[in-house]
């Protein structure tokens, strides 16, 4: 039986559940079932025959959770009880297919847990490679709830070993996986990586699947599996039951069939009876074939973004061309920064953030798949992955969590040859320039001829068109003014020849001129009349996003222009800037802890004094006011907080203006904070960490779960002379003494400061730090010690 | 889900002192948030135990619990409670997120969702109650890994058996984290008469040195139900 050839033309069939025939077969819970593999094998072998009398064209391998992670406690190797499993498979299934079931890891992963995705990978990849040598016929990655491993899994599967690959998700009745996937993301992003079908499996019962499958068989374009449970979960007297019969089980079954699923099996619950029914059921039957046309769409692990039905925004802050504070933010590894930025452009409506880190002082191969990691942990939206270096971007593409689009490919034969197999592994959407080995065309039909060798060339890869942006690329109106006009002839020859969509980095029209923003407004505007899907623009300009607005209306995209009235109706108010209470000093509003005031109160204040003196004339009395009021108790740690973010906020605007005036900072001293490794807890540190800018000291943040290495590494790289460490557990302490251990043996000359909830005098002395720090407060007065 | 102010205000520390207008706004704002976005799920199940050599062996499975302080929790229990709550990522997600941009909101939703998480437990219970009656029987307190000498190393164990990942999406780290980070996992004990064994003190308690409770000069659910 040849899988491939037959997938998708006739009904497969799965095994149901085996965790339920373990149960029913007397065999202990809370053993970890793998070991029956070993233990009872004639038990596990039963099972399998069962299912293959009952009429399965395949049976799953009792692997589950056959991991290195899950087995540690045993004494049997993966290999040994994958080889073992496979085996008795085999043995039972006859002329019938084996397979490698391949279950989640049980850890979850960063930034929601602490497993990495590299670790992930290596965990997935022993699997597969000892299930391909025992003889699988395929691999069945099932019950995933974290897009994140399924990619790391499907990686696993591709890259070491030549099976077939299936891989099932499972969904809660809100329509979306436990991590927050959505079905559509799941397609687009699972069909991206070469899979051969994927589906649903678990969790719910049939009915509840349905409006799930629904969404996914109106978009996939691979066959699609369903193995759920024979009904909804129910707890009963502490129990949990499943209440479908097999009858209703296969009716459903069937229901879905002719919606157009094309393989099938049970989940937890079900037995051989329910195969053998459905399979009855669908008697004379054949799937339905999928005739899904492709869409231009990007994804993050819970988003997709579908590129051409409107206006799509991609914000292009993330970039350090001409912008002071973000180098410096790089250079100093100041990643809250440019989270920061990301956020502002997704609360201001960017649809996709471009992310470009190019500074020639930065190991971009090593610090953009950190970025990447940092910016999708906090906020929702795809990302487009930008820069120059081939190996940079295949880092980056690799961790990032979704559908990313690359930035980018052009008509050289170099850049095609290098960016392509990227893109059609990872299942990305890539951005193509219209310039070749000679430049930039002067002229449209030029520049669409490019665009045409790009899409064509792309496809001989076995991208698809849809995975393609066009940019036809904007010259400078200054010193190229009579080309501007070529650009926007470029993109509708595009557009209409190829029937592809198109991307354009907007301002770089209005360079050398004064006033950019109406240039670029109004050059967006043309654009977009020529067919622009998605600009590259700054969203924070409010002349941008008005321009795409009212497109959206005037093109008819806004339907009754509902998102431009709730967007302007009461934009009266909006325009005038908020007036400052004149009589308030930053002293009382730091107190009241508003940090906008803060910033803008010291920004009026900088026009009249120095910034030493805001400093020690208004933050430094406010901190000490407001710290002796928590030591009295009088405010909380809630309100402590609110006013050092303010202070943060005043301190900022100053940083600002020393950057500006070329001057130096007036950094105290340079700290690192970390939340030491297998330890997750942050927010401790993070109010550390504010605190101690408040009293001048630049901080290095690590951040959480940080590898002792690189606590090491950072500390010597940045001449660091005071550590302060985090952990919050009894179980990670042990970490924060290793990493200490680790400092000393390094021969690092630093302080070195510990906090945390389970630490006291008496043991931050044992594992050898300098200083107990019992609360984020004498965190302060250490550093103030220390930098005397 | 009920979520209490008084308790998310005694996780904050402010010990029936005065809030700011402020802080109070930002709390309410926390609550109908955390309400609105928390995919609370939970997983009990109820095993007759068996005690031998001061320790208790759940029936059926291969679980078995070694810890003196939850031998005495359970003395006068013929079944027990497993059970396995979390409010799920999301929860978790928006914590950082707001550690990014508003450490003080992230400070005091971290807070309402500490709330949140025992109340949903206390709901829980509730139902437990109902089936322990059932068969006559009363019910102990939660008693959870990290409480008195009972490990933290039975976290895993305890996920294992109720199958809370794949069920809840529960998982712990290496280090015996839970994660998602505001989940709870609890053993109740199904008793014919209510016990009156006192706990240890609270000296013996792991919460002992970061005790909330205590520094309101106040005991925990616990040590009050069992003094
Ligand atoms: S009051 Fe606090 S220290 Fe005492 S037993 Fe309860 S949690 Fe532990």
């Amino acid at each position: 039986m040849n899988i491939k050839k037959i997938i998708g033309k006739e009904f497969i069939f799965f095994d149901g559940a085996m965790g339920t025939m373990l149960q029913q077969a007397g065999l202990p819970i809370g053993e970890l079932p793998e070991s029956f593999n070993i233990s009872y094998p004639e038990v596990i072998y039963d099972i399998h025959k069962k299912y293959i009398d009952a009429g399965a064209d395949v049976i799953t391998t009792n692997t589950f959770g056959a991991n290195e992670y899950k087995l540690k406690d045993l004494p049997y190797s993966v290999e040994q009880i994958i080889s073992k499993a496979v085996s008795i498979a085999r043995d039972a299934a006859g002329n019938k297919l084996v397979a490698l079931d391949i279950g989640p890891i049980g850890q979850l992963m960063e930034p929601i847990g602490t497993l990495k995705f590299d670790e992930a990978y290596e965990i997935f990849k022993r699997q597969i490679k000892a299930g391909e040598t025992a003889g699988a016929d395929l691999i069945l990655i099932e019950t995933i709830s974290d897009l994140y491993e399924a990619k790391a899994a499907i990686l696993a599967a591709k890259e070491n070993c030549s099976l077939p690959v299936f891989c099932t998700m499972t969904f809660q009745q809100n329509g979306r996986t436990l991590t927050g996937t959505d079905p559509t993301t799941m397609v687009h992003v699972l069909e991206g990586l070469g899979i051969d079908a994927l589906g649903i499996n678990c969790s719910l019962g049939p009915k509840e699947i349905k409006p799930i499958i629904e969404k996914i068989l109106k978009i996939s374009t691979v066959p699609v599996i369903v193995q759920p449970n024979a009904g909804l979960p129910k707890l009963k007297e502490g129990k949990t039951v499943f209440d479908l019969t097999p009858e209703v089980f296969s009716e459903e079954i069937k229901n879905m069939a002719q919606m157009g699923i094309s393989i099938i099996g049970g989940c937890c619950g079900t037995n051989p009876d329910f195969i053998k029914k459905a399979k009855k059921y669908l008697e004379g039957l054949y799937p339905i074939k999928l005739n899904n046309k492709k869409l231009t769409t990007v994804c993050s692990s819970t988003k997709t973004i579908v590129i051409g039905n409107d206006i799509k925004i991609i914000g292009e802050r993330i970039n350090p061309t001409g912008k002071k504070k973000l180098k410096e933010a790089l250079r100093n590894n100041n990643l809250d920064y440019i989270l920061s930025e990301a956020i502002k452009q997704k609360e201001a409506g960017a649809d996709i953030l471009d992310v470009n880190i190019g500074l020639p002082e930065i190991n971009e191969k090593e610090m953009m798949p950190k970025i990447i990691k940092e910016i999708q942990g906090i906020v929702d939206i795809p990302l487009q992955i930008d820069s120059t270096n081939t190996d940079t971007i295949e880092a980056a593409v690799r961790v990032f969590n979704g559908k990313p689009l690359i930035n980018s490919v052009n008509g050289k034969t170099e850049s095609m040859k290098s960016i392509f197999p990227i893109v059609k592994k990872y299942g990305a959407c890539v951005i193509g320039l219209t310039l070749d080995e000679n430049g930039i065309p002067k002229k449209a039909e030029e520049r669409a001829a490019i665009a045409e060798k790009i899409i064509n060339t792309a496809s001989s890869y076995g991208i698809p068109k849809e995975n393609i942006l066009i940019d036809c690329l904007v010259l400078t109106a200054s010193a190229q003014q009579e080309e501007v006009m070529e650009t926007l002839k470029a993109i509708k020859l595009v557009k209409d020849r190829f029937d592809v969509k198109t991307t354009l980095g907007v301002s770089n029209v209005s360079f050398g001129l004064p006033q950019r923003k109406i240039i670029n407004r109004t050059f967006l505007a043309m654009a977009l009349s020529f067919g622009l899907d998605a600009p590259i623009i700054d969203p924070l300009l409010e002349s941008n996003l008005e321009t795409i607005h009212t497109f959206n209306v005037l093109a008819n995209h806004d339907k009754d222009a509902q998102n431009f009235i709730n967007i302007y109706r009461n934009d009266s108010k909006k325009e005038e800037p908020k007036k400052l209470e004149a009589k308030k000093n930053l002293k009382q509003i730091i107190i009241d802890g508003i940090k906008d005031e803060a910033a803008q109160k010291t920004k009026e204040l900088l026009n009249s004094i120095t910034p030493l003196e805001i400093v020690n004339n208004y933050l430094v009395p406010a901190l000490d006011l407001v710290g002796n009021k928590y030591e009295k108790e009088e405010i909380f740690l809630p309100q402590l907080i609110r006013s050092a973010e303010t202070v943060k906020a005043s301190f900022e605007v100053i940083k600002e203006h020393l950057l500006k005036e070329g001057k130096s900072n007036i950094s105290k001293g340079k700290i690192l904070l970390a939340t030491v490794k297998g330890d997750i807890h942050d927010i401790g540190k993070n109010i550390v960490k504010v605190l101690l800018e408040n009293y001048g000291f630049d901080v290095l943040d690590l951040g959480k779960d940080v590898p002792i290495e690189e606590v090491v590494e950072q500390t010597k790289a940045h001449d660091i002379k005071l550590v302060g460490l985090s952990a919050l557990m009894t179980t990670t302490v042990k970490n924060m003494e290793q990493t200490i251990k680790a400092i000393r043996e390094n021969h690092i000359h630093c302080y070195i400061m510990v906090g945390g909830a389970v630490l006291n005098q008496e043991y931050a002395d044992m594992i050898g730090a300098d200083f107990y720090a019992k609360d984020a407060r004498e965190s302060v007065t250490i550093a103030q010690k220390v930098f005397q | 889900m009920y979520i209490d102010k008084k308790e998310v205000l005694r996780y904050l520390g402010y010990h029936s002192k005065k809030i700011d207008t402020i802080t109070n706004e930002i709390i309410d704002t926390c609550i109908e948030e955390i309400k609105e976005i928390a995919n609370f799920n939970y997983v009990y199940r109820i095993f007759p135990i068996e005690k031998k050599d001061k320790k208790i062996f759940l029936e059926g499975t291969s679980l078995i619990f070694e810890s003196k302080n939850l031998y005495a929790h359970l003395l006068n229990s013929k079944k027990c409670a497993l059970l396995a709550v979390t409010l799920g990522n999301i929860v978790d997600q928006k914590i950082r997120y707001y550690s990014k941009i508003n450490l003080s909101k992230s400070l005091i939703f971290d807070a309402v969702a500490t709330t949140a998480i025992e109340s949903i437990c206390d709901e829980i219970e509730e139902n437990i109650k109902i089936i322990a009656k059932k068969y006559g029987l009363h019910i102990t307190n939660r008693y959870s890994p990290g409480y008195g000498d009972f490990p933290l190393s039975y976290q895993p164990k305890i996920i294992h058996l109720l199958d809370a990942q794949k069920k809840i999406g529960l998982t712990a780290t290496p280090d015996f984290i839970l994660i998602p980070r505001k989940s709870v996992t609890a053993i109740i004990g199904l008793e014919d008469k209510p016990s009156i064994n006192k706990l240890s003190s609270c000296a013996k308690c792991s919460q002992n040195r970061t005790c909330i409770y205590k520094k309101d000069g106040d005991t925990c659910e616990y040590k009050k139900n069992n003094r």
